[in-house]
C-alpha cells in the first residue's frame, strides 16, 4: 500500500542519512558525496516536520563535503549554493553567509563582497522579513570587507605619503569605503550581542578620522549598556582606548575596577595592581592588595611570576612598615583554610624550586610572612636556597625570622 | 580572516581495525540489561512505528502477573495459607466429604493456561468462570490491596521505561585512567564483578600493545559502581567512586607501585547523581544528590552543603539529575541541572553566584534541548567548560558567561554521557572524546583555544580544528572474531553490544611517535581499547589526504591473538555459568502438592514407546512423524510424508510464523467451493482405498476446516472422481489401534505436561498445537468421514 511505501521510503531515507554521517565522520568524503546524491531524492517527499529538514541537512552536509572533498572546485560550490538558496528560502541569508565564508577562505574577496551585496538586496516577501537578524549580520560583514579594503587603501596612501606625493583617487576611494563601512557597522552595534570584531573595526575607523567623542560613546555604550551581555572585552577595549588617549588615571582605574568585578582573573589585573600601588590614597592601595590576592585565587595564575612578585613586594612593604597589617589579615582570613594546600604544599615547593627558582623565591616570601617560618613551603625553599648558596634566600630567612612575631599575628 | 571551522586538525589515524580487548572478559555471568521488548506490550513497537505516535504501551498486566508468579508469598501469603485446605489442584474427583468446603481448581487453571495460549487472538473472549472467580476474590485474596499494588507496579514500570529511554545514572562514566608517574606504567581504575561492585586498580604498561602488569588491587563495595572520577593533585591521584547510596574516595600515592588507600566513605539517603574530584586541592570533591542538594566534600573538614533546591534553576524540568564540577577558582563550583549551569561560591553560596549557561535563546538552543553532561576543561584552559546537550556541544568561558564560545551540533544518535579531554600542548589542538552509552558511539573532535594571550580579543578565539572523527565501538569488533555457532554468536553479539559504561584516554609518547589510547568499558564489565596514531606531517598529495583513514582491514596478528584469547575465556565463562542462565522459573512445588508431583512409579508403555521413537528418530536424524505407530512400520510412515508443497498445518504454521496468520485464516474460511469439492472428492476416493489405515499422524494435520467443509458440502451433488494424483500411493496396511482419547487428553492437560517435565514455554506451544486437533470436530456427521479425517491428506490438495 502507499502507506507502507511511505514508511519504507522514510526508513531508507534515514538509512541513507546515517551512511552519509558515517562516511563523513570517517573522513571518506568521496563516499559521503556519493550517498548525498542519493539523499537528494528525499527532497521529493519532504513531509517531515522536524526542526532540521532534509533540505537543511543537504545544505549543511554538502557544504562540509565541499570543504574537504579533493575534487571540489569553487565553481561547483557556487552552483551548489545557488541551488540550496532556491531550495531553502527560509535560510537564504544564512546560506549566503556560508557561501561568503567559503569564498573568503579561498581568497576570493571580491566575489565574496559581490555575494554579500547580492544577499543584502535580496527581497522575497515574507521570507526576507523574517530574516532580519541575518540581514544585519550580512550588512555587518559587508562593512567588515569595506573596512578591509579601507585598510588596504590606507596602507597604500601611507606608503605613498612617505614618498611624498598624494594620490587623490585612492584617497577618495578610501573615504568611500569608510563611509560604507561606517554605515553598515553602525547598524549591528546597536543590537545587543557580542560584536567585538565589529566594534574594534568601527572604533578604528572613527579614531583615524579623529572622531574621538563618537568612538568613546560607542565603547561606553558597548561596555555599559545593560541590554548587552556582560562582556569583559568591552571594558578592555574601553580601557585601551582611554589609555591611548591619555585620559586621567581616575577614569582608567574606574574602567579597570569594573573589569576586576566581572573577571578578577583578567590579565590586566597586574597592570591595575601596579597602578593602584603607585597611588597615594590608602583606599586604592588597599584595593590593589585585594586585586592581587583575588587574581592569585585562580588556577591559571598559580605559576605567574609577575603576580607573585607583586604580592611579595606589597606584603613585605606592609610588614616592614607594620602599618595596615589588618589588610593582610582580612584577605588572609578567607583564604587560610585552602591557600596552604593550594599554593604552599611541600610538593609544590619541590616542583617550583626545580622548575622556576625565582617563582619559588617570591612564593616563599609570601608563605613565610603569611604562615610563619614553620611553613612547609618556606622551610623547604629557604633550606634549598641556603644550600645552593643563593644570597637572596639567606636574606629572606633572616627577614622572616626577624618579623616572625608579626607574621604570627597575621596567621593567628 | 580565519574561518571558524576550517583549519586542519591533527591527523590521528586508527591503528587497528577495531577495538581490541585489553583484559579477559569479566568472567562472571552478566544479565543483559532490560530491553524495550521486556516491558512493552507485544506488538506495540511495531504499531508505534506504523502510526508514528510516540506513546508506548507498557505491558502492565504481564508484569503484575510476573509478580504474582515470582513472589507468591508476598502476594498471597496469608490468604494462601488460610485457604490452602479449600483449594484442590489435582485431577481426581473430590471426595464427597470434602466437597462442601473445597473447590476444584484444575478447570480454572486450564482455562487460564488456555487464555495464555490465545493471547493476542482477536477472537479471544473472557471465560465466564474466570470472570466469576476474579469478581469473587479480587477484594480479599491479595496480601497487599490490589489497587495499591497495581499503582506501585505501574510506577515502577514507568520508572523502568524512563530509564530505558534515557538512563543518566552512569553519567560521567565508570572508567578512569591515572597517567603514568614513571615513563609508561599508568593505572586503570574500573568496576568489575557480577554486579559491578568490585573496584579494581590495574597497572597497565603502555608499550607497543598495552599490557596489564601484576594483578590488580581490588576492593569490594556494597553497591553497583556508577561513576569513577579521578584527578591528580600535587602528584597524587584522588579517585572518587559513586554508587547509588555511597560515595567513596581513594588515594593513589605518587610513589610507583604504592597501593591505593581508601580514605573516606559517605552515605546518602537519596541516590547521588554526581561525584567530581577537585583538580586544585587534594581530597576535595563535589557531590550532588537527586534531592537537589550540592555538597562540597573535603576529607579533612567533611561535608558542606552549598545548595538545596528541589526545583530546577531556570525553568521547570522534572528531572532530578544534578551535576557539579570545579572551576578556575578552587572555591567556586559550577552546579548544573537539565536547564543550565550556575557558578556558586562555596564561601557564600547564597549570595555569590552567577549564571554560566542557560538553555535558551542566548545559546540559540533548540526546543526540548537539555543539558546532558557538563565538564570543566581546566587542563586545556583554566576558565573553559564543556557542556553537551542531546543535540549540541558548547564550550563556555567563565569570564564571558551565557554566550558560548563554541557551538557544534554533534548529531549523535544518543546523548553523550561520557567525555574525556586530552589537552594539547602549546600550538596543538585539544582533543575531546564524547561517548554515548546505549549506542556505544564514540566521537573524537579537536578544538583550538588560545591560552591566555595578552591581547584582549583572545577570548573568542576558540575554533574547531578539522572535522570530527568516529572511533570504533566495542560491537564493531564482532566480524573480526572467529566465526561462532549461531547461539554462541548471539550471546557474543549481546555481550559486545552491551551499553557503554565509561571511557578514558591515555596519551602515549614514544619518542617522536605519539599515540592516543582510548579505553572503553561496557556495562558487562569488559574493557576494550583502540590506538590512534598521530601523523605529524600531512601527506603532501591532496588526493591522498582526502581519502585518508585507511583503517586497516584486518587486525594485526597480536590483536587477533587477543581476540582469540578473549573469546576462549568468554566461551569458558558461558559454559560454566550455564546452569545459572536458565530463564527464571518458579518452583513447581509452590503450586502443587507433593503427591501431585510424584513421578509415576514406572514409565507407562506410552512413555516408553514415545521415548523409543524419539531415540530412534534422533539416531536416524529424521523427524518424529507420529507417536503412536508401531515401530515395525517405518516404511509406511516415510511414504506418508508429504513429498512436495505444504500440508495445511505446515502452511498454517508457516503463515503464523511469518505473522500473517489472520490472512491465512481468512483465505481458509473463504476457500472457494470448487476447491472444497475437489478436496471432498479426493478424500472420498482415498477413503475407499485406504480404509482401515489409521495413523495418528492425522492428528498433526488440521482437520478443523475439513470438517466444516464436509458438513457444508454434504448436499453438494456427487461429481465423478478426479484422476488419481500421482503422489498418492495408497496402500493397505495392517490396522493399528485408533488413537486413544486418553492420550490426547493426557497430553492436553497442562498439569500432566508439567509432570512430564516439559518446560513451561514449550508446554504452551505443545498445548496450542494439540488443542487444534482436540478442539477440531465436535462430532463428525458420519462415521465414514470421521475415519477419513484420520487419514493423511496428500500434499497435492493443499
Amino acid at each position: 500500500s502507499s502507506y507502507e511505501h511511505k514508511l519504507d521510503f522514510k526508513k531508507s531515507k534515514e538509512a541513507c542519512l546515517s551512511y552519509i554521517q558515517d562516511a563523513m565522520l570517517q573522513k571518506q568524503w568521496k563516499r559521503a558525496a556519493e550517498f548525498l546524491t542519493y539523499y537528494i531524492e528525499s527532497l521529493e517527499k519532504d513531509f517531515s516536520r522536524e526542526s532540521v529538514g532534509p533540505s537543511e541537512m543537504i545544505w549543511r552536509m554538502g557544504a562540509e563535503i565541499f570543504c574537504h572533498h579533493s575534487g571540489s572546485s569553487v565553481k561547483e560550490f557556487n552552483s551548489f549554493t545557488e541551488q540550496m538558496k532556491t531550495l531553502g528560502l527560509k535560510r537564504y541569508l544564512k546560506i549566503s553567509l556560508e557561501h561568503t565564508f567559503y569564498l573568503l577562505c579561498n581568497g576570493l574577496i571580491d566575489e565574496a563582497y559581490q555575494n554579500l551585496s547580492l544577499a543584502e538586496s535580496w527581497r522575497f516577501g515574507e521570507y526576507s522579513a523574517t530574516q532580519d537578524e541575518e540581514k544585519k549580520l550580512i550588512q555587518a560583514y559587508k562593512g567588515l570587507l569595506d573596512y578591509y579594503s579601507w585598510c588596504k587603501q590606507k596602507n597604500i596612501l601611507l606608503e605613498h605619503g612617505q614618498d611624498g606625493f598624494e594620490d587623490l583617487s585612492v584617497e577618495q576611494e578610501m573615504h568611500n569605503c569608510f563611509r560604507k563601512a561606517a554605515v553598515s557597522l553602525q547598524e549591528i552595534i546597536k543590537i545587543p550581542g557580542v560584536w567585538d570584531l565589529f566594534v574594534k573595526c568601527y572604533v578604528d575607523l572613527l579614531e583615524f578620522y579623529g572622531d574621538h567623542n563618537e568612538a568613546h560613546q560607542v565603547l561606553n555604550e558597548y561596555a555599559y549598556n545593560s541590554k548587552f551581555p556582560a562582556n569583559p572585552n568591552a571594558h578592555v577595549y574601553l580601557y585601551q582606548f582611554l589609555k591611548r588617549h591619555g585620559e586621567p588615571k581616575k577614569s582608567l582605574i574606574s574602567a579597570l575596577k569594573i573589569l576586576h568585578d566581572i573577571v578578577p582573573s583578567h590579565e590586566l589585573m597586574i597592570e591595575f595592581n601596579t597602578m593602584l600601588q603607585k597611588s597615594k590614597k590608602r583606599k586604592k592601595r588597599r584595593l590593589g592588595l585585594e586585586v592581587i590576592f583575588a587574581a592569585l585565587d585562580y588556577a591559571g595564575w598559580k605559576e605567574n611570576l609577575k603576580a607573585w612578585s607583586c604580592l611579595a613586594r606589597q606584603v613585605k612593604q606592609i610588614v616592614i612598615s607594620e602599618k595596615h597589617l589588618d589588610w593582610i589579615k582580612q584577605e588572609w582570613n578567607s583564604r587560610k583554610d585552602w591557600w596552604p594546600a593550594f599554593h604552599f604544599s611541600r610538593y609544590l615547593a619541590k616542583r617550583n624550586w626545580q622548575e622556576n627558582e625565582s617563582l619559588s623565591y617570591e612564593k616563599a616570601v609570601v608563605a613565610g610572612i603569611l604562615l610563619g617560618k614553620d611553613c612547609k613551603y618556606f622551610k623547604y625553599v629557604s633550606h634549598q636556597g641556603c644550600k645552593a648558596q643563593v644570597k637572596r634566600f639567606r636574606i629572606l630567612k633572616k627577614f622572616v625570622n626577624k618579623h616572625n612575631p608579626v607574621c604570627l599575628r597575621i596567621s593567628g | 580572516f580565519v574561518p571558524r571551522r576550517g583549519g586542519m586538525g591533527e591527523s590521528w589515524q586508527p591503528a587497528d581495525a577495531a577495538a581490541i580487548p585489553l583484559l579477559p572478559p569479566n568472567t562472571t555471568s552478566w544479565i543483559p540489561s532490560l530491553e524495550a521488548q521486556d516491558i512493552l506490550y507485544p506488538g506495540a513497537l511495531c504499531r508505534k512505528l506504523r502510526t508514528g505516535k510516540s506513546a508506548a504501551t507498557l505491558d502492565f498486566t504481564k508484569q503484575l502477573g510476573h509478580f504474582f508468579v515470582d513472589h507468591p508469598e508476598d502476594a498471597f501469603g496469608s490468604m494462601g495459607q488460610l485457604l490452602h485446605q479449600n483449594f484442590f489442584l489435582g485431577n481426581s474427583k473430590l471426595k464427597v466429604s470434602a466437597r462442601n468446603s473445597t473447590i476444584r481448581m484444575t478447570a480454572l487453571m486450564e482455562e487460564i493456561d488456555r487464555l495464555e495460549a490465545r493471547r493476542g487472538c482477536p477472537r479471544q473472549r473472557l471465560v465466564p468462570r474466570l470472570r466469576w472467580f476474579s469478581h469473587l476474590c479480587r477484594d480479599w485474596l491479595f496480601e497487599v490491596p490490589l489497587g495499591l499494588l497495581a499503582e506501585c507496579v505501574h510506577e515502577e514500570l514507568l520508572l523502568q521505561w524512563a530509564n530505558l529511554l534515557f538512563d543518566d545514572s552512569c553519567t560521567g562514566g565508570a572508567l578512569a585512567w591515572l597517567p603514568p608517574k614513571d615513563l609508561c606504567t599508568g593505572c586503570l581504575v574500573y568496576p568489575g564483578g557480577r554486579s559491578m561492585n568490585h573496584l579494581y586498580f590495574q597497572d597497565v604498561v603502555l608499550k607497543e600493545l598495552p599490557r596489564v602488569q601484576a594483578s590488580p588491587a581490588q576492593f569490594e563495595l556494597n553497591g553497583r559502581i556508577r561513576q569513577v572520577a579521578a584527578a591528580r593533585v600535587d602528584g597524587e591521584d584522588f579517585v572518587g567512586v559513586r554508587s547509588d547510596y555511597h560515595c567513596g574516595v581513594w588515594r593513589v600515592p605518587g610513589r610507583i607501585g604504592a597501593a591505593p588507600t581508601p580514605l573516606q566513605v559517605i552515605r546518602t539517603d537519596v541516590p547521588a547523581s554526581c561525584l567530581t574530584v577537585s583538580p586544585h586541592l587534594p581530597g576535595e570533591l563535589a557531590v550532588c544528590t537527586q534531592s537537589g542538594a550540592i555538597y562540597l566534600w573535603s576529607i579533612e573538614i567533611g561535608l558542606q552543603r552549598l545548595r538545596h533546591d528541589t526545583q530546577t534553576m531556570f525553568f521547570r524540568d522534572h528531572s532530578s539529575w544534578r551535576w557539579s564540577d570545579f572551576t578556575a577558582h578552587p572555591r567556586v563550583l559550577s552546579c548544573a541541572d537539565r536547564t543550565g549551569l550556575q557558578c556558586l561560591d562555596a564561601r557564600a553560596p547564597e549570595r555569590c553566584h552567577f549564571d554560566l549557561f542557560k538553555v535558551g535563546q542566548e545559546a540559540n538552543c533548540q526546543q526540548g534541548e537539555r543539558v546532558v553532561l557538563p565538564m570543566y576543561l581546566g587542563r586545556a584552559h583554566p576558565s573553559q567548560h564543556l557542556v553537551t546537550t542531546q543535540f549540541s556541544l558548547y564550550v563556555l568561558d567563565e569570564r564571558l558567561p551565557m554566550v558560548p564560545v563554541l557551538k557544534w551540533a554533534h548529531m549523535m544518535k544518543a546523548p553523550p554521557l561520557f567525555s574525556h579531554l586530552t589537552p594539547g600542548g602549546p600550538g596543538r589542538s585539544h582533543k575531546v572524546l564524547l561517548g554515548a552509552s546505549r549506542t556505544q558511539e564514540l566521537l573524537l573532535l579537536q578544538y583550538r583555544g588560545k591560552r591566555r594571550g595578552l591581547r584582549g580579543g583572545s577570548q573568542s578565539a576558540c575554533q574547531l580544528a578539522g572535522s570530527p572523527q568516529k572511533l570504533h565501538s566495542i560491537a564493531g569488533c564482532l566480524p573480526y572474531l572467529p566465526t561462532q555457532l549461531p547461539h554462541h554468536h548471539y550471546l557474543l553479539q549481546q555481550r559486545l553490544g552491551a551499553p557503554a559504561a565509561g571511557l578514558a584516554t591515555a596519551l602515549q609518547e614514544d619518542g617522536p611517535q605519539e599515540s592516543l589510547l582510548v579505553f572503553q568499558l561496557s556495562e558487562a564489565g569488559d574493557i576494550f581499547y583502540q590506538r590512534l596514531t598521530h601523523e605529524a606531517v600531512e601527506p603532501p598529495d591532496p588526493t591522498l589526504r582526502d581519502e585518508a583513514m585507511p583503517s586497516p582491514a584486518v587486525p594485526s596478528p597480536a590483536a587477533a591473538l587477543r581476540y582469540r584469547r578473549w573469546l576462549k575465556e568468554f566461551c569458558k565463562g558461558c559454559r560454566e555459568q550455564r546452569p545459572h542462565t536458565w530463564p527464571p522459573t518458579f518452583s513447581q512445588k509452590r503450586i502443587f502438592t507433593r503427591r501431585e508431583l510424584e513421578i509415576p512409579a514406572g514409565p507407562s508403555t506410552l512413555h516408553q514407546r514415545a521415548r523409543q521413537q524419539l531415540r530412534q528418530a534422533m539416531q536416524e536424524g529424521g523427524r518424529i512423524q507420529c507417536w503412536d505407530t508401531l515401530p515395525s512400520q517405518p516404511p509406511l510412515l516415510q511414504l506418508l510424508e508429504p513429498s512436495g508443497g505444504l500440508d495445511p498445518l505446515s502452511a498454517r504454521l508457516t503463515a503464523a510464523w511469518s505473522e500473517s496468520w489472520c490472512q491465512w485464516w481468512e483465505e481458509r474460511s473463504s476457500y472457494n467451493v470448487a476447491q472444497r469439492q475437489q478436496a471432498l472428492r479426493e478424500r472420498r476416493r482415498r477413503q475407499k482405498r485406504a480404509r482401515g489405515r489409521h495413523s495418528l499422524s492425522a492428528s498433526f494435520t488440521s482437520s478443523h476446516t475439513y470438517q466444516s467443509e464436509l458438513s457444508e458440502l454434504s448436499d453438494v451433488p456427487q461429481l465423478p472422481p478426479p484422476p488419481l494424483s500421482p503422489t498418492v500411493l495408497p496402500r493397505e496396511t495392517a490396522s493399528s489401534p485408533p488413537p486413544s482419547p486418553a492420550l490426547d487428553e493426557a497430553l492436553l492437560s497442562s498439569q500432566s505436561l508439567r509432570c512430564r517435565g516439559i518446560p513451561k514455554e514449550r508446554r504452551k506451544t505443545l498445548r496450542d498445537y494439540l488443542s487444534v486437533c482436540a478442539e477440531g470436530p465436535p462430532e463428525p456427521p458420519e462415521p465414514l468421514a470421521s475415519q477419513a479425517s484420520q487419514a493423511c491428506i496428500p500434499s497435492s490438495q493443499s
